[in-house]
């Protein structure tokens, strides 16, 4: 579990950059659809990008999901994600002869992201988006079928929680 | 406005905690017109403080001041700082708990003489049996509103979660199937209103369907006049007189100034870590090794129950957020039966997630990540979960140490939060995981995976009750052995785990602890 301190962060800031995110969602470009801090260094938010993805990847979930928690992360840690991607991408480069992202096979990518599995990069960026992805309530009942919030509605008498009917055995 | 007593006044009984012993204590006594000033380390909140939402509750609610966790396993390394999920606020962790109110059985006071010495296990009988508390059982039930025969109350329906379980527990030959006892009220009682099938019990009932110090014994104790509760007041010493006597508690308040308050008599309910920290850090020239501590027992044999998490997915959804949280309990395998390899029963009871927590939790090692894991997310509304509830054996290198330099906000030793598996512990977990996954196998998951311990909610035995001085820290009444005006009110009392939550046992002693103060009070003892 991230540290109450740092729970309370990301949640803040995910909060400010739900906040940013819905006032320049009239732009049509993608890119500007992007957290602050992924815009200003967009060629990092893009390596970052593709290893939240590998983490946690959901195929359904758009990249701005994974890049609102995972943004702040290029200010507040620049140095220790820089040197991390860096490092990810010499041991792709060794492997395979390619930049970690250029690696085409998730399964490849994944076996690459084992290794490093137990270092203050991966786990910092997990952490992260562990609670950053699965804590957006935007993503909880389209993507996982999980309401959130119930008590406003009376709970669940009378919607739903006795009515399974064990029909497959 | 409340009563406030004097920090002078040295006719009160000062309570540390206000969860479901303190809290049970303080409404008790002042039942009887007997005062008491009850110092609550964390916040007062409202009902409207509760929302459904696993972190923001979190956050807001739980015990995060720093501890260590130590030992030889996983929370070691997946937790090193949060060891205990449990609750700093009025009412303790009665806002976290789940409502499931079972007895321990008969047995279960006597283990010991059931099965015998155990190598490397420090097993004790209760110096109380089971028909002795029974009464009291009867009257926390009464007062809890556990569904059933005490309150009248019916249990709940199943919900789906436990249906799922249930199909496939039938199916393997289990019998003892029910969804209840739980202090959720199926209808209206005590002045509360019925259970809404909200899910989020662990986050705290935004309707009080849930028995809970925060919203029935702590404001009808100060509604009486006999009892003040002040809330962000840590204690941190207990203080005695030169016979011996507990005398006053050091405590800081809100702004962290020090205060001392006289005390009649001290009762120590603040959960199986704070509780034998305190009487630790109440060491003095009298009493060098802490308070109440001539056996050595203090913070010794600290137990968690032996747990563990089994999950499955369905081939259709469950929505096992659903309704209540823990929601059905197989008591089949709860029996003493050391055939199946192992001392102590174990319950199996239903139990959810929400997403946001199940994410972190399913495996909280730096391992949890990765396209499986993903996957098995994707499907979180076909999943159906169990909780083992299992007989922790007693170690006495199982407990709560003061670390030698580490300090908090306070200036008080971090304590450290030492705990490892009795052989039997894992006997009896590998035997849960293994019925639990046959349980949905029966009842045709696609797939079943563990899932490992959680910081615990369970924390018992630290300052446990025996019949000899020498064997642990207080009596039968929950009296300190060395010092007669001391107290413990808190499920650090427990001799044993038993395989049943602890919670409606806390209660049951608090309640008979109460007459017990009464009576020595009315004869001039205390």
């Amino acid at each position: 579990m991230p540290s109450a301190t740092g729970t309370t962060l990301s949640r803040r800031r995910f909060l400010t950059l739900t906040g940013a995110l819905a006032a320049g969602s009239l732009a049509l470009s993608a890119s500007t659809l992007w957290p602050r801090w992924a815009r200003a260094e967009p060629e990092l938010a893009t390596r970052l990008l593709r290893l939240g993805r590998d983490i946690y990847p959901h195929e359904a979930i758009a990249d701005r999901y994974y890049l609102a928690p995972l943004a702040p992360l290029l200010e507040e840690q620049r140095e220790l994600i820089a040197a991390g991607l860096d490092d990810l991408d010499r041991r792709a480069r060794a492997a395979h002869g390619r930049d970690y992202a250029a690696v085409d096979s998730a399964a490849e990518r994944e076996a690459l992201l084992r290794q490093i599995e137990d270092g203050e990069f991966f786990q910092t960026v997990r952490n992260t988006l562990v609670v950053g992805l699965y804590d957006n309530s935007e993503l909880w009942e389209p993507h996982f079928g999980y309401q959130g919030s119930s008590w406003e509605q009376g709970g669940y008498v009378g919607r739903g929680y006795n009515d399974l009917v064990i029909d497959w055995l | 406005m409340s009563t406030r007593f004097e920090h002078d006044d040295d006719g009160v009984v000062v309570i540390i905690g206000s969860g479901a012993g303190g809290g049970t204590l303080a409404h008790a006594l002042a039942r009887k017109g007997i005062k008491s000033v009850v110092l609550e380390a964390g916040k007062r909140y409202a009902l409207e403080d509760i929302e459904n939402d696993e972190w923001a509750m979190f956050e807001k609610i739980s015990w995060l001041d720093e501890r260590i966790t130590a030992g030889p396993r996983q929370l070691t390394e997946t937790f090193p700082n949060l060891p205990a999920w449990i609750v700093k606020g009025v009412g303790g962790s009665t806002i976290h708990w789940a409502g499931v109110a079972l007895r321990f059985q008969p047995h279960e006071f006597r283990l010991h003489s059931e099965v015998g010495d155990i190598d490397g296990a420090n097993l004790l009988d209760w110096p109380i049996s089971y028909e002795e508390l029974e009464p009291y059982y009867v009257q926390a039930e009464r007062h809890m509103g556990v569904t059933g025969e005490a309150s009248g109350m019916p249990l709940h329906d199943w919900n789906n979660n436990f249906m799922v379980l249930a199909e496939g527990a039938r199916r393997v030959g289990y019998e003892k199937l029910r969804a209840g006892p739980m202090a959720i009220n199926t209808r209206p009682y005590d002045d509360r209103p019925q259970c809404m099938q909200a899910g989020f019990c662990m986050q705290g009932c935004r309707f009080g369907a849930k028995w809970s110090t925060m919203y029935t014994d702590i404001p009808r104790a100060e509604a009486t006049g006999y009892c003040e509760v002040r809330p962000n007041a840590m204690a941190l010493t207990i203080e005695h007189d030169e016979r011996g006597r507990v005398n006053a508690v050091v405590y800081a308040d809100a702004e962290g100034n020090l205060q001392r308050q006289r005390a009649r008599a001290v009762c120590v309910a603040g959960n199986s870590i704070e509780s034998p920290r305190l009487l630790l850090n109440s060491h003095s020239a009298l009493f060098p090794d802490g308070l109440a501590n001539s056996s050595g027992q203090v913070g010794r044999n600290y137990m968690t129950h032996a747990t563990a998490c089994v999950f499955a997915e369905m081939p259709k959804p469950v929505n096992m957020h659903r309704g209540t949280t823990f929601a059905g309990i197989i008591s089949d395998e709860a029996r003493l039966d050391r055939s199946r390899g192992f001392v102590g029963g174990y319950t199996l009871e239903v139990m959810s997630l929400g997403l946001p927590f199940f994410a972190k939790f399913m495996d909280p090692a730096n391992g949890g990540w990765g396209r499986d894991y993903a996957a098995i997310l994707e499907k979180y509304d076909h999943l159906s979960g169990v909780w083992i509830c299992g007989e922790d054996l007693p170690m006495e290198q199982n407990g709560i140490t003061l670390h030698d330099s580490r300090k908090d906000q306070y200036g008080l030793p971090v304590p450290i939060v030492y705990k490892g598996d009795h052989p039997n512990d894992g006997a009896l977990r590998r035997h849960g995981q293994q019925q639990a996954r046959s349980c949905y196998e029966a009842v045709g998951a696609v797939r079943v995976f563990d899932v490992p311990d959680f910081p615990t909610s369970h924390n018992v035995g630290t300052n446990r009750m025996s019949a000899r001085a020498e064997d642990g820290v207080v009596n039968q009444w929950g009296q300190a052995h060395d010092i007669d005006n001391l107290f413990v009110s808190d499920g650090s009392q427990f001799t044993s785990s038993g395989a049943e939550n602890p919670t409606l046992t806390i209660v049951a002693l608090a309640l008979r602890q109460a007459v017990h103060i009464a009576e020595r009070m009315s004869r001039g003892e205390l």
